[in-house]
């Protein structure tokens, strides 16, 4: 360190300007109008006539949709006879519920509501602030949730498996919203109340069996309760609607996840088989349109296996379209992976992390957070993508909806229905990328 | 200083495709010894201490820790990582972590220590580096000095035997220098094997067993601090010293 031998030049004096005045704060409604539209005359002007271009284009529309629609008619006649120049609503009304539920039988419906219900809730604990180990939630509602909701959606009787990963799943559920309950109240948690007993014969891991023992008790508990319970069948023929597309979709942006970062890690793999393997599949899906994707595996897969195992139609539609979602989300992974600093890398093996520690702890987490809003805009675009399923005789959300302008009481109505499930999509999409704006808000404050 | 060698390099060669950085490098140290290096930029220091991390590959000779000869399998790996802890000039800290969880991450998940424990073990390392209260803290949230003692800490919880310093204050402003300086100088004294490539000559003067002078990839001058900063024997260090000292 030197002797500081270079000259300084000479300060310039400071002269303070005089300070403005304080804004001036502009409050209310009719405060923040006048300051953003009406501030002076042109932006008068310009509020003006752009208000009353939107106004000439909307009213049409809303005289059509509200004003002079029809809401109440039994069939698409009545409904003309009564307004010709407006909407006629009553038969989306009428097929609402086959919107919303596809062909499900009625008195079977509360099956569904239960199911997505029950999905819900396992999520909710995800923004508790007090609940640890969020990851494991996660987790098991993507295992285990699968399951339940198969078993009850489905139904039958002779599905043993299904019920009893079913019963493990609902008494993870159980006893997480229990131990929520306890970790409020301060109290320990249930398996550390198996602690101390099982601290007697093992100590080792006591902690770790007090919890399983706790879990395994309720899954045993769950299993006799219900097991009179048989749920008459649906089969998934029948299965259709939002319901359906929520189906496909949540599957779908489930595993599009793992299977990209996969396909991600193995394209920059220096193990050559899983490179060229990765990038072959990424390529190849990429390069070709969904609905092939979706014929090839209708026609293709039953190809693979023994003839007299028959596949249904749900499953393939499955496979292919979260193979076509993963090829998509690799690229999005790879990006977020180039994205960190070589630095990291040279940190995590320094500190002694192999290639999977340093994976999972350092590098994913870091590209997964600058990739939320890519990978957002993946998931709502698969959520839309799925619609295409219709075209190979699911019948989803879609299909429903053309299915009205056939229906012989409303033959020809095509642009209600349309409108119906325009609005329920965007309500879907506008909250899944609220929720990551949200998301992002969150994680850039760390 | 003990007696017994803790890194030996010999017939060390290194080339970036056809561009020679380390020729023919042969050097032992023994435990507890503190060597400083230093050197021109582009000489190879960096490269150096990346091959004796296994960073970087050498093509030809040996670098042995503590008689273990690095090879490239897991066995090396695990030798490094029991054995050896490195610094960066831009501490490269998981900016998704915590300061805590910076230092407990490698304990938890390699050493397979408890966690309480392993925030206990990580708690005690901060406070010697003088930043426990900023366990919490986000590393965008710290200064660079505190950024720097974080990574020691971090380092430090592996518990090395020999720790490699990549010019750890050349990125940080002249006041945090010494903060960061006062805890490798605690770690010297302490009985740490370290390796420091750096510029701070007064750091080599107090606490250098031996100071390298390394030159276009060469050893050109190893000796006790009073020899090679004082009397070089060769024109290139004395200029260089000059140099340095000047600014
Ligand atoms: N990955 C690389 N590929 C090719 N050349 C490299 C690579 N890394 C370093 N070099 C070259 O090797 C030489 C030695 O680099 P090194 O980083 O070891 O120098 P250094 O002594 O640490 O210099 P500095 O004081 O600037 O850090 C330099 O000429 C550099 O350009
Ligand atoms: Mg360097």
């Amino acid at each position: 360190m030197g002797n500081q031998s270079i000259s300084k030049p000479e300060l310039l004096e400071f002269i303070p300007k005089p300070s403005r005045l304080p804004a001036v704060p502009v409050d209310g409604f009719i405060g923040r109008l006048k300051k953003h539209l009406f501030s002076n005359i042109w932006n008068t002007l310009l509020t003006v006539s752009v208000f009353t271009l939107l106004f000439m284009l909307i009213k049409p529309f809303l005289d059509w949709a509200i004003f002079d629609a029809v809401w109440s008619a039994s069939n698409r006649r009545e409904c003309l006879n009564a307004s010709p120049d407006g909407a006629c609503w009553p038969g989306v009304i009428q097929w609402f519920n086959g919107l919303i539920y596809g062909r499900y039988p009625n008195d079977q419906q509360w099956r569904i509501n239960l199911g997505f219900g029950l999905g819900i809730l396992w999520l909710v604990p995800l923004a508790f602030k007090r609940v640890e180990q969020k990851i494991l939630i996660a987790l098991s509602a993507i295992t285990l949730f699968p399951f339940l909701a198969n078993f009850l959606f489905l139904g039958g009787s002779d599905n043993q498996f299904n019920y009893i990963v079913a019963c493990v799943g609902l008494a993870y559920l159980l006893i997480l919203y229990i131990n929520i309950g306890l970790i409020y109240l301060d109290r320990k948690i249930l398996g550390e109340y198996l602690e101390p007993l099982i601290g007697r014969f093992y100590q080792r891991r006591a902690a770790l069996l007090g919890r399983l023992l706790c879990w395994l008790t309720v899954t045993v508990l769950l299993a006799f309760l219900f097991q009179n319970l048989t749920l008459l069948l649906v089969e998934v023929d029948s299965w259709g609607g939002l319901f359906l597309t929520l189906i496909i979709s949540g599957f779908s942006i489930v595993m599009a996840l793992p299977i990209g970062i996969l396909l991600a890690l193995g394209r920059r793999s220096h193990m050559p088989v899983f490179r060229w393997l990765s990038i072959c599949t990424i390529e190849l899906v990429r390069s070709v349109p969904l609905i092939t994707v979706l014929f090839m595996s209708v026609t293709m897969l039953p190809l693979f296996f023994p003839n007299t195992m028959e596949l249904n139609k749900l499953v393939q539609v499955l496979v292919a379209v979260c193979v076509f979602a993963g090829a998509y989300m690799a690229e999005t992974v790879r990006g977020g992976l180039q994205g960190i600093p070589p630095g990291q890398f040279e940190a995590a093996k320094s500190v002694g992390l192999g290639y999977w520690y340093t994976m999972a702890f350092i590098i994913l987490p870091q590209a997964l957070r600058a990739m939320i809003p890519n990978i957002v805009t993946s998931f709502i675009s698969l959520f839309k993508d799925t619609t295409l399923v219709s075209i190979i005789g699911l019948f989803d959300i879609m299909l429903m909806a053309r299915n009205i302008s056939i229906d012989k009481n409303w033959l020809g109505l095509h642009t209600e229905p349309l409108i119906a499930i325009s609005i329920l999509f965007f309500i879907f999409c506008y909250s899944m990328s609220q929720y990551s704006h949200r998301l992002e808000k969150k994680l850039k404050n760390k | 200083m003990s007696e017994r060698t803790a890194i030996e390099i010999s017939g060390l060669n290194k080339w970036f495709d056809d561009f020679h950085v380390l020729k023919d490098i042969s050097l032992t140290i023994l435990e507890k010894e503190i060597i400083v290096v230093c050197g021109p930029s582009g000489s190879g220091k960096s490269t150096l201490i990346r091959c004796i991390n296994h960073l970087e590959k050498h093509q030809e000779g040996s670098i042995s820790i503590f008689g273990e000869k690095l090879e490239n399998d897991k066995k090396s790996a695990d030798i490094i990582r029991t054995n050896v802890g490195m610094l960066f000039q831009n501490f490269n800290l998981f900016p998704h972590l915590t300061v805590l969880e910076n230092c407990t991450l490698g304990p938890i998940w390699l050493s397979k220590i408890p966690e309480v424990k392993a925030i206990e073990q990580s708690i005690v390392l901060l406070d010697r580096v003088g930043i426990a209260d900023l366990a919490a803290k986000y590393p965008g949230q710290i200064s660079g000095g505190q950024k720097q003692r974080v990574a020691i800490a971090r380092a430090l919880a592996m518990e090395p035997k020999i720790m490699l310093f990549d010019e750890p204050t050349s990125a940080l402003d002249p006041e945090m220098i010494k903060e960061v300086l006062d805890v490798m100088i605690d770690l010297a004294e302490s009985g740490m094997t370290m390796i420091c490539v750096t510029h701070e000559m007064q750091f080599a003067q107090q606490v250098a067993d031996r100071v390298i002078f390394m030159a276009e990839g060469e050893i050109v001058e190893i000796g006790p601090p009073e020899q090679v900063l004082k009397n070089p024997k060769w024109d290139r260090t004395s200029q260089f010293l000059e140099h340095i000292l000047s600014h």
